[in-house]
């Protein structure tokens, strides 16, 4: 069923319960890290431990498996365009013409698939583990205004009602006979107004109920707001920020104080 | 509430604001259930919005006069503060639920009050138990029913605890069963924590079984006010009004015009006993009647018996989802109107979907007009199959009703002349000449759904499918569908309509196909179908009252297979007359 765009899945797990600001706080992390690194084994390690937190944390493998599946052609074609498209180094493995491939293209290659694999693996943590609403709540916590995140929230939870009134909207015109055009963009994009317009009133209608409801459910009625799931630190949560903190310290005092080989030039 | 005007602000800058409401006085109770009804643009909506302040604190415009609701003057208090006074719930379901669970659904009023967690959990769990969603709690809004949604939508206001709940027609577009569901939270609530109710509803029936007073409104200003029992007798101004009323109330008013006689029955119990009363009881059962009804009695000319559409061992399910469909057999006669019937959820919209190729069988085949529809584009099977979409805003979108209606026509390919031709003559079929040039966007519901209505009817199919085609229409636009509908069945038409009204099935379908679970349970002539009772009760439908009433009166002779109240009328006097020979 697509009645949510939600990766989130719902298991009794550590990793569940963390507090979203705990996962944000491993994101960014994870992030600055990756992206600060350019050699192969720091993807691959994390890739490997990610994988090893999301299995502790009992998200099933069919959702790894569809993150895979997603994963694939984008990692396939960096692998192929990469090294065709940034010949660096001098150790040339193979020439055709203009075309080199070498050494280095090969592993930057092969870094830059498992950087951009490793990436949208660390944001899958938290989006398997942590459903929309907590996530929310995670950030208006960390200084995000409560309007900004119920607009989020709200955007989040209609995707799937516009797809739907799309397809509606599409089949109606469809069986009034109605084809997308061919020929040129503007000839294409042109068939598609009797689509957008029927599309965009019904999405200005709901919105304009929404305002409607949000009033008649006291939104924004003067009274200070509170939460029915209060967000708390827990001690596993102080263990787990702890340990990626000194793991950032040790990091930086790599990286910067004694900068030996993990950067391949 | 006293003399109240209203009118919103003008749609155009330097425009006329649009006056909805002229002079209001209006007194509810403490603890009654009022039902609102009038035609569609009779202000009820409008009305229902001042009751907690959104009007005119949100939207501007032109107010005077007074609503004062639980003590509280709308003037001075805004829609904030007067929501924990008053719940307000919308019609459509989809624009106010908007969070990911049930439970964060009637978290979301109770955060704004700024209640404590554990009130929270208190009354989270009260609204639930009440309108009976405990065990759906942690579902996303989206995978309700219709029926669940409404509760929901109804438990988010309740748990704010306010003194009046405002429900905007809180059953229209739900299947019989989730009509009930709602209705008797709503009595429930009603009795046992003394709300005070304002329902906007259509439905006479509905009215009638479980309101205490009823106010009738027209052009913004309240017309007729008394109980039920009052308001539907007075059957012909009602009707001028555009106005249903209960079947047993028009009964009682075609008796009492026809045959002066005094009857003020209500309910099916009060005629049964009203008519008992006439009648010896009868042991000899009459011939079963084999007519269709009446308003279909004439068949068109050229009835052949060549099947329309025929299905044949159709399967379907969504990708990777479950049957939605399985095993249907069927086959259409051409120059039929067949109704189909069966819970949301029973696969009606997706049978109907492969009749025009919106759908593809996942097993099995379809024949339209003696084609597979296997090969056929959703363009090419356009000319033979119109198909009418239950909610006319998903498909209007041209800058006037005459480009609207001419857009089908020139996607088939015609010339502009031919194009022009058709054009004109949908829009004079339908009495949409004088709105020609007039944006579709603007014009009532009732008329979008016309517009929509000679838009299909501009490709000239063979045969028509409706899905819900009357769903949110008042009385008299039904009449007036209905009516055309049946018009073009007579030209040898065939008509398939998906619907959940079954006074409508019993007066205008000559055959009947009740759809559960994917499967088809029944499909035969109408008036057996209805006589079915243990079969519409497994799809939790029910026949019309007055077929239920002939049914009640069997022992005294009557026909059980009556489907319409001039039929009963004729019956009855049959046997009155016999009787007296």
């Amino acid at each position: 069923m697509s009645f949510a765009f939600d990766l989130y899945v719902d298991r009794p797990s550590w990793l569940h319960r963390l507090d979203p600001r705990t996962k944000l706080a491993f994101v960014v992390f994870s992030s600055v890290l990756l992206l600060s690194s350019s050699h192969p084994l720091v993807p691959a390690v994390f890739l490997l431990g990610v994988h090893g937190i999301l299995w502790s944390g009992k998200v099933p493998a069919s959702r790894l498996r569809w993150a895979w599946q997603r994963m694939w052609p984008i990692t396939a074609l960096i692998l192929v365009l990469w090294p065709v498209f940034y010949p660096q180094g001098d150790e040339v493995l193979w020439q055709v013409w203009r075309i080199r491939i070498t050494t280095q293209g090969l592993w930057q290659g092969l870094g830059t698939a498992l950087r951009v694999d490793a990436l949208a693996f660390v944001f899958l943590v938290l989006l398997f583990s942590t459903d929309q609403t907590r996530l929310v709540r995670g950030l208006v916590k960390l200084g995000l205004p409560y309007e900004w995140g119920l607009t989020l929230a709200i955007a989040l939870r209609y995707l799937p009602t516009l797809y739907g009134i799309y397809t509606t909207v599409s089949e109606a015109q469809q069986a009034r006979g109605w084809v997308v055009g061919e020929g040129n963009f503007v000839r294409r994009i042109k068939s598609y107004l009797p689509i957008l317009v029927s599309i965009i009133v019904t999405a200005l209608r709901l919105a304009d109920n929404l305002s409607l409801a949000l009033a008649a459910r006291g939104f924004q009625s003067g009274t200070k707001r509170t939460y029915l799931r209060e967000l708390k630190l827990s001690p596993a949560d102080n263990i787990c920020l702890l340990l990626l903190a000194a793991s950032l310290i040790a990091f930086l005092l790599v990286r910067f104080q004694y900068s030996p080989g993990i950067h391949l030039r | 509430m006293e003399d109240l005007h209203y009118a919103y602000p003008p749609l155009t800058p330097g425009g006329e604001p649009i006056p909805v409401l002229k002079g209001v006085d209006l007194r509810v109770q403490k603890g009654e259930f009022l039902a609102l009804m009038g035609p569609t643009g009779a202000g009820k909506t409008t009305l229902c919005l001042t009751l907690n302040g959104i009007l005119p604190h949100l939207v501007g415009g032109t107010f005077r006069g007074q609503v004062v609701v639980a003590g509280m003057d709308t003037r001075d208090h805004g829609p904030g503060e007067m929501s924990r006074q008053v719940g307000l719930v919308f019609q459509d379901p989809e624009s106010q639920l908007f969070n990911m669970t049930v439970e964060d659904e009637i978290a979301f009023g109770l955060e704004s009050l700024g209640l404590s967690p554990s009130e929270m959990e208190e009354r989270i769990a009260w609204a639930l138990e009440v309108v009976r969603l405990t065990v759906l709690r942690k579902r996303h809004p989206l995978q309700l029913s219709g029926g669940q949604k409404k509760r929901l939508a109804i438990a988010t206001v309740l748990a704010m605890r306010p003194q009046v709940l405002v429900l905007d027609e809180p059953v229209t577009g739900l299947d019989p069963l989730g009509r009930h569901e709602v209705l008797s939270v709503i009595e429930k609530l009603k009795r046992e924590e003394e709300v005070t109710v304002v329902m906007v509803e259509q439905d006479a029936e509905a009215v009638m079984a479980w309101a205490d007073h009823v106010v009738i409104m027209e052009q913004g200003q309240p017309v007729l006010e008394g109980s039920p029992r009052q308001v539907f007798s007075r059957v012909e101004a009602l009707h001028d009004w555009g106005l249903a009323v209960p079947q047993m109330s028009e009964l009682a008013h075609l008796f009492n015009r026809r045959q002066g006689t005094t009857f003020h029955f209500a309910t099916e119990d009060e005629a049964c006993s009203a008519f008992a009363g006439e009648l010896q009881p009868n042991t000899q059962y009459p011939i079963p009647n084999t007519q269709p009804p009446t308003s279909n009695l004439q068949l068109p000319i050229s009835f052949e018996h060549s099947p329309a559409i025929q299905v044949k061992d159709l399967s379907y399910r969504y990708n990777d989802g479950p049957a939605v469909l399985t095993e249907v057999n069927l086959s259409v006669e051409a120059g039929d109107f067949l109704a189909i019937v069966g819970q949301n959820g029973s696969g009606k919209t997706t049978l109907v979907k492969h009749f025009n190729g919106l759908l593809r069988p996942t097993r099995g085949r379809v024949l339209v007009l003696g084609q597979d529809t296997a090969g056929q584009s959703v363009g090419q099977l356009a000319r033979k199959v119109g198909y009418l979409f239950q909610n006319p805003d998903h498909q209007i979108f041209a800058p006037t009703v005459w480009e609207e209606v001419a857009f089908g026509p020139r996607n088939l390919g015609f010339s502009e002349r031919e194009v022009a031709d058709r054009t004109t003559e949908a829009l004079a079929l339908f009495g949409l000449e004088d709105q020609a040039d007039t944006p579709p966007a603007v014009l009532g519901y009732g008329l979008r759904r016309q517009v929509t209505l000679a838009a299909v009817w501009a490709m000239r199919p063979q045969i028509l499918v409706l899905d819900e085609p009357t769903a949110g229409l008042d009385w008299r636009s039904t009449r007036t569908l209905m009516e055309e509908v049946t018009n073009l069945n007579r030209q040898g038409h065939t008509i398939i309509l998906v619907t959940h009204d079954m006074k409508l099935v019993a007066e205008f379908a000559r055959h009947v196909l009740i759809l559960n679970e994917g499967h088809i349970l029944t499909c035969g002539p109408t008036r057996q179908v209805f006589q079915q009772e243990t079969i519409l009760r497994q799809a939790f439908l029910a026949s019309p009252p007055i077929t239920a009433l002939a049914r009640r009166m069997r022992p005294y002779g009557l026909r059980d297979d009556i489907l319409t109240v001039d039929e009963f009328y004729r019956e009855y006097g049959g046997l009155v007359w016999r009787d007296e020979k």
